[in-house]
């Protein structure tokens, strides 16, 4: 039976993000593949970095366009602002337009304070923090000029409560919430939205390569008992993408469970 | 495109943001420092200059608007 659909209903399923052009930093793998899927499957051309897994990239890009979705795939280091200004070019080239980046490209280098060296702190703080700031800084003129603009950062529960053994992880995350909020109040006159979302354990590689029993130590300390699912990042992300989220910024959205309750 | 109306119609733009009248205006005066512009009216120079001439200035033009001299030299760097 053909499924009869209200014109209220119908409403509310339109596609978020029809017709948008949004950038994804660090989209091929975990979170960041999530994000850039359900950008696409809510009408979105989506743009997204990669660092260096090429497979991970084509395979991201194949599984889009099968599914007619219009989709481009960028190898950019995070910590280059110069190929980050290249990357939002290039989006605007192939899309005619920009109107959002997700800041999301993160690597993290444990150890705890004593052990860690300064390139393992550098590293981190480099492509996690200052990756933010690149590609903030090569899409905020574009976003000013036009008086419309979304930025959404992916920091983490690290950045708020601190994780023993991410002393670097945890800074740049910190890092992140500071610069949403000056940011977004920066730039709020211009009538660009900064905001970010603050996952806790979500069952990504990043996650699930930690040792079975810290991970079963978490998961119990988590108050909804299981943890997140990218695609539940995705979905927050989308919302303050859209027109939905269009009173919203400076806030950071704390995805994790109940975890840091 | 005659100079001379770039050089008349730069000014009125810079005027109408800093909400000055164009004829008090020092065309040689620093925006910032003399005018009391931000960074953010320089951005709003740079967008009004873009939309009045029809053109598409480089981002990295944009510290060069210092003075309304300086902008009157970038708009017509474009519009030729």
């Amino acid at each position: 039976m053909p499924q009869i659909v209200s014109p209220e209903r119908a409403e509310s399923v339109k596609p978020l993000l029809e017709g948008m052009a949004i950038l994804v930093t660090g989209g091929s793998r975990g979170i960041g593949r999530a994000i850039v899927e359900e950008l696409a499957s809510q009408g979105a051309h989506v743009a997204f970095t990669y660092a260096a897994n090429t497979r991970a990239a084509e395979e991201v890009t194949h599984h889009l366009h099968a599914s007619g979705r219009e989709v481009a795939a960028f190898q950019a280091d995070a910590r280059d602002l110069k190929r980050a200004q290249e990357v939002v070019a290039q989006t605007i080239e192939r899309f005619g337009r920009l109107d959002g980046v997700v800041n999301n490209a993160g690597i993290t280098k444990d150890k705890a304070l004593m052990l860690m060296s300064p390139e393992e702190w550098k590293d981190v703080i480099d492509v996690n923090l200052t990756g933010t700031f690149n590609a903030c800084r090569a899409a905020i003129v574009t976003f000013m000029k036009q008086r419309a603009g979304r930025i959404v950062n992916i920091t983490s529960v690290a950045g708020l409560a601190g994780m023993a053994r991410q002393v670097n992880y945890s800074a740049s995350k910190a890092g992140i919430i500071g610069l949403t909020r000056a940011l977004a109040k920066e730039v709020a006159g211009h009538g660009v939205t900064v905001n970010a979302i603050a996952p806790g354990y979500i069952e990504t590689e990043m996650v699930t390569s930690l040792d079975v029993k810290r991970l079963e130590e978490a998961r119990q300390r988590i108050p909804l008992g299981r943890f997140g699912q990218p695609s539940e990042v995705a979905a927050l992300t989308a919302f303050l993408l859209s027109d939905r989220g269009a009173y919203i910024t400076g806030q950071t959205f704390v995805l994790d469970g109940g975890l840091t309750l | 495109m005659v100079e001379r109306t770039i050089d008349q119609e730069v000014t009125q733009l810079i005027a109408e943001i800093i909400e000055m009248d164009p004829a008090e205006i020092n065309p040689d005066a620093h925006l910032v420092e003399d005018l009391g512009m931000d960074s953010m009216m320089a951005l709003e120079i740079l967008a009004s200059i873009e939309k009045k001439f029809r053109i598409k200035v480089s981002e990295e033009d944009l510290p060069k608007i210092t003075t309304v001299n300086r902008a009157i030299e970038l708009a017509k760097k474009y519009v030729k």
